[in-house]
């Protein structure tokens, strides 16, 4: 594999531009990418987003900080508890509530049954991807059982709105029924996915088309700043997971691989969902008696508050300063935000049938992204 | 006398056209529902669905101008694809034995070949929407070349299939060379008559190596997966077909069911030496051979990804040194 | 039931246009054809990516600015009969970033999605189930039917 692959500098041996996008069965989100091509061959990448632009960022400004935290749930379909979490927990940071600790145990539960929804279906869309549509099938078979889990504890497949400030949604309480129901459901979920990883690291075929493609070069990886699997992939093992304090009581392995490619992606979240099956197991066995919820606390001002935190894709960043009990100042970063220079760069040298396959390998999220962007026309 | 016995040929030749016809409509249909669905454990679309029913609804939708830069070429290449693969139905039918130059291999392989050369047409012609037509500003400042040649996604389907005409149809039309070697024949009737004096090609060696080359060409003319790289859903979306509506699309529905069914008539005829003649048994032959092919191709479609250069050209140069062996062990024997 | 009707029953093709929003829509949708657990296509409800094909479109997101023009496109390519279902409450309403804001209104949104073409069925939820999706396209079924 080439370690150092030169983006064309010159435009010489360019001999054409694939654009795809905005509408495209691969992408599935809008965003256009453009491929540089020199014989099927990508020499260039570039992807520009900017379509999906709501202004989430503005419209939160001067918004009630509970409305707040509802609206960051609709920034992203596939991580939205993350986003919910993370918003609620700057908000607590700045107003020094201590959340009960059951309640940090639901939530955790809830972000690792996200963490692997969102993996799932990064398999399920990376099959897709590589024409594999058996696979693709099968994994959103595997997946429906931790969307019905989802359901049964958020109210909703989609957007389940389970942290509040202070704690959590009195729907989302865990009884003893429910705890029931996870664990059969964890444990229906840990042998499918066993039998698919089997069966999917045995498949010749698949790995010939996967093995080496979209090689992303650790030094590359660290300089653009990639986070997430998609950096555990390159060999580092580096999980905010490990220094936050929610996760403090949770026994797990930071897993990574050292292979850069798109199978080192494609494995990196098999192995990581068992890592979370992991997590969800031990959160449901401990799970502390108590109440869920602290209504107790009062609204004060506060400067610019940051919280950080690890979602499926990364790592992800919500700040704002509190006024009145209102929003002032938003910022939100998104895993995706860092992740595609380096999807960009991992395409370079690839054929472009697996174009597409190196953008997904990053697992991008640009309905998460696409908040704040500025484009000038020529 | 000679007068009604060139009418009657050509009502039998007709009628065994059309029988043919409505059977390959069912053939995709077959695939969807007992290969594709039972293997991805679901049920699926009814068996009548993707062959016949889609094409007559696209029949009855209104038609708009495609984006093309010659709309009336680009309409009328399904059509002419269409009627190569029906007059290879036509020209293997026995009643066309007497015509003894157009029921040769060579006008065979000569009506597959414009059926691929049209692809390359199709996909040149075709300027769909969903890649370089969808407005969006990208050609920005700060945007990394803007003065470079822009394609549309069609463009690089035409290509693959240029590459599909020079090496991809190889394995077909090697294996369809056996046989020929074999019996010393160009014509079908003098393949079929050795075939019904020694035996059917399939229990030869060289017939096995053949027959399996000959799957993996039908494979690839059908542009079935693994073999779709010319209309790859990640990049390419539909490839060629992109911009065809209503009736043209409906042609190019009908037009692969067809081809199945020719395909797998072409392989009883070569190696298995049997007749396509209608008014016998011999029709329930092509039936199983052409639900056999759908199957196999069914399994290996739905088992492998799409198959990328890396994969594409091995797989074509180990079937062609096969075809290369059955053929030289064709003519040591 | 004519030949006509009977055959467009038979095969429906639904084309995706995603419009902003938030992806959850969008991948109960793509779930709900291609999961075995639900398996729209044992309904004769075929997805396709080529507006060409399409029968129904079915469109997600409250139209972003960049969105207009590609969805009106889109919309422009089916050949006639065609239908809409606006999926989702985005589609329905502009959604969350339509209707809520703080200090300063969102002026990236051009939806819902009748303001830009005409729609025949609302799906609503956030996001859309997937059976609820069925029961949208099953809705609009007669009109595609008895459409010339």
């Amino acid at each position: 594999m080439i370690e150092e692959k030169i983006p064309n500098p010159n435009g010489e041996l360019i001999e054409t531009e694939i654009s795809m996008g905005t509408v495209h069965p691969a992408a599935l989100e809008p965003y256009r990418v453009r491929f540089f091509v020199e014989d099927e061959i990508i020499q260039e990448a570039e992807i520009t987003i900017g379509v999906n632009h709501r202004g989430v960022e503005r419209i939160m400004e001067g918004l009630p900080v509970e409305k707040a935290n509802a609206l960051t749930e609709k920034i992203c379909g596939i991580c939205s508890n993350s986003h919910t979490w993370n918003s609620v927990l700057t908000a607590e940071k700045g107003l020094n509530i201590d959340i009960p600790n059951r309640a940090n145990y639901i939530r955790v539960i809830m972000g690792e049954l996200e963490r692997l929804h969102s993996h799932l279906l990064y398999l399920a869309h990376g099959s897709e991807v590589l024409g594999h549509e058996t696979f693709s099938m099968r994994i959103f078979y595997i997946r429906e059982t931790v969307m019905d889990l989802l359901d049964m504890i958020g109210g909703n497949r989609v957007q389940y709105g389970v942290s509040i400030i202070g704690g959590v949604r009195p729907r989302c309480e865990l009884n003893e029924m429910r705890i029931l129901k996870i664990e059969t459901g964890l444990d229906q979920l840990e042998s499918d996915i066993t039998k698919f990883a089997e069966r999917f690291k045995a498949d010749p075929i698949v790995n010939s088309r996967i093995d080496g493609v979209g090689y992303l070069p650790p030094k590359q990886a660290r300089k653009l700043a990639v986070t997430g699997p998609s950096l555990r992939a390159c060999g580092f093992d580096y999980d905010i997971r490990t220094e936050m304090p929610q996760y403090d009581d949770f026994d797990f392995e930071v897993i990574s691989l050292d292979t850069c490619d798109v199978k080192a992606n494609l494995l990196m979240r098999v192995l990581e969902s068992f890592e979370s099956i992991k997590i969800i197991r031990q959160a449901i066995k401990n799970l502390p008696k108590g109440p869920i919820a602290d209504r107790t606390w009062e609204m004060i001002d506060c400067d610019i508050i940051q919280s950080y935190i690890e979602v499926p894709r990364g790592i992800c960043y919500h700040s704002y300063a509190l006024e009145n009990g209102r929003i002032r100042g938003s910022v939100i970063r998104t895993p995706s935000m860092s992740n595609i220079a380096a999807m960009q760069y991992a395409a370079i040298g690839n054929h472009i049938t697996d174009g597409q396959l190196c953008i997904v390998q990053c697992d991008p999220c640009f309905t998460c992204t696409d908040r704040a962007f500025e484009i000038i026309e020529l | 006398m000679a007068d009604i016995t060139i009418l009657y040929s050509i009502i039998g030749a007709i009628v065994t056209l059309f029988v043919c016809f409505i059977i390959g409509t069912f053939l995709p249909g077959v695939e969807k529902k007992y290969v594709h669905a039972r293997i991805q454990q679901r049920i699926g679309p009814p068996v009548s669905s993707v062959g016949i029913m889609a094409p007559i609804k696209f029949a009855f939708k209104d038609n708009l101008e495609p984006h093309s830069p010659a709309p009336g070429l680009y309409k009328a290449l399904p059509i002419l694809s269409f009627l190569c693969v029906l007059l290879v139905l036509l020209f293997i039918t026995p009643q066309m034995y007497s015509v003894a130059l157009l029921s040769s291999v060579i006008a065979i392989i000569g009506l597959l070949k414009v059926e691929e050369i049209a692809y390359v047409l199709m996909g040149s012609l075709s300027k769909s929407i969903m890649s370089l037509s969808m407005r969006f500003p990208d050609l920005v400042k700060g945007a990394v070349h803007s003065d470079v040649v822009r394609s549309h996604i069609e463009d690089i389907s035409s290509k693959r299939s240029l590459r599909m005409i020079s090496y991809g149809s190889f394995p077909l039309y090697l294996s369809l060379f056996v046989p020929v070697v074999c019996s010393g024949s160009l014509y079908i009737g003098g393949i079929i008559k050795y075939q019904q004096i020694h035996g059917p090609f399939i229990f030869t060696t060289q017939g096995i190596l053949a027959a399996f080359i000959f799957f993996i060409g039908y494979v690839i003319l059908l542009n079935e997966s693994p073999f779709n790289i010319i209309e790859a859903e990640s990049d390419v979306i539909q490839g060629p077909y992109m911009e065809y509506i209503s009736k043209y699309r409906s042609v190019i529905y009908l037009t692969k069911g067809l081809l199945m069914f020719t395909l797998a008539a072409l392989f009883t005829i070569f190696f298995l030496g049997i007749p396509l003649n209608l008014f016998s048994w011999n029709i329930l032959v092509y039936i199983i051979v052409a639900l056999l092919f759908t199957l196999f191709m069914g399994i290996l479609s739905a088992f492998t990804p799409v198959f990328t250069n890396r994969q594409f050209l091995p797989v074509v140069i180990v079937s062609t040194l096969i075809g290369v062996l059955a053929i030289v062990i064709g003519i040591l024997i | 039931m004519s030949l006509k009707s009977y055959s467009r029953q038979r095969a429906i093709h639904v084309m995706l246009v995603y419009t902003g929003g938030c992806n959850g829509c969008d991948i109960e949708i793509v779930n709900a054809v291609l999961s075995p657990k639900i398996d729209i296509e044992q309904y004769k409800v075929f997805l396709t990516w080529n507006p060409r094909e399409a029968d129904i479109l079915v469109v997600t997101g409250p139209v972003t600015y960049h969105n207009k023009e590609p969805l009106l496109k889109i919309y422009n390519d089916i050949p006639d009969p065609k239908l809409v279902i606006a999926a989702g409450s985005c589609a329905l309403m502009g959604g969350v970033y339509k209707n809520i804001h703080g200090d300063i209104p969102s002026e990236e949104i051009e939806g819902p999605v009748d303001n830009i073409i005409p729609v025949d069925a609302k799906v609503p939820g956030c996001a859309v189930r997937p059976q609820d999706i069925l029961a949208g396209l099953v809705s609009v079924l007669p009109k595609l039917l008895n459409a010339d």
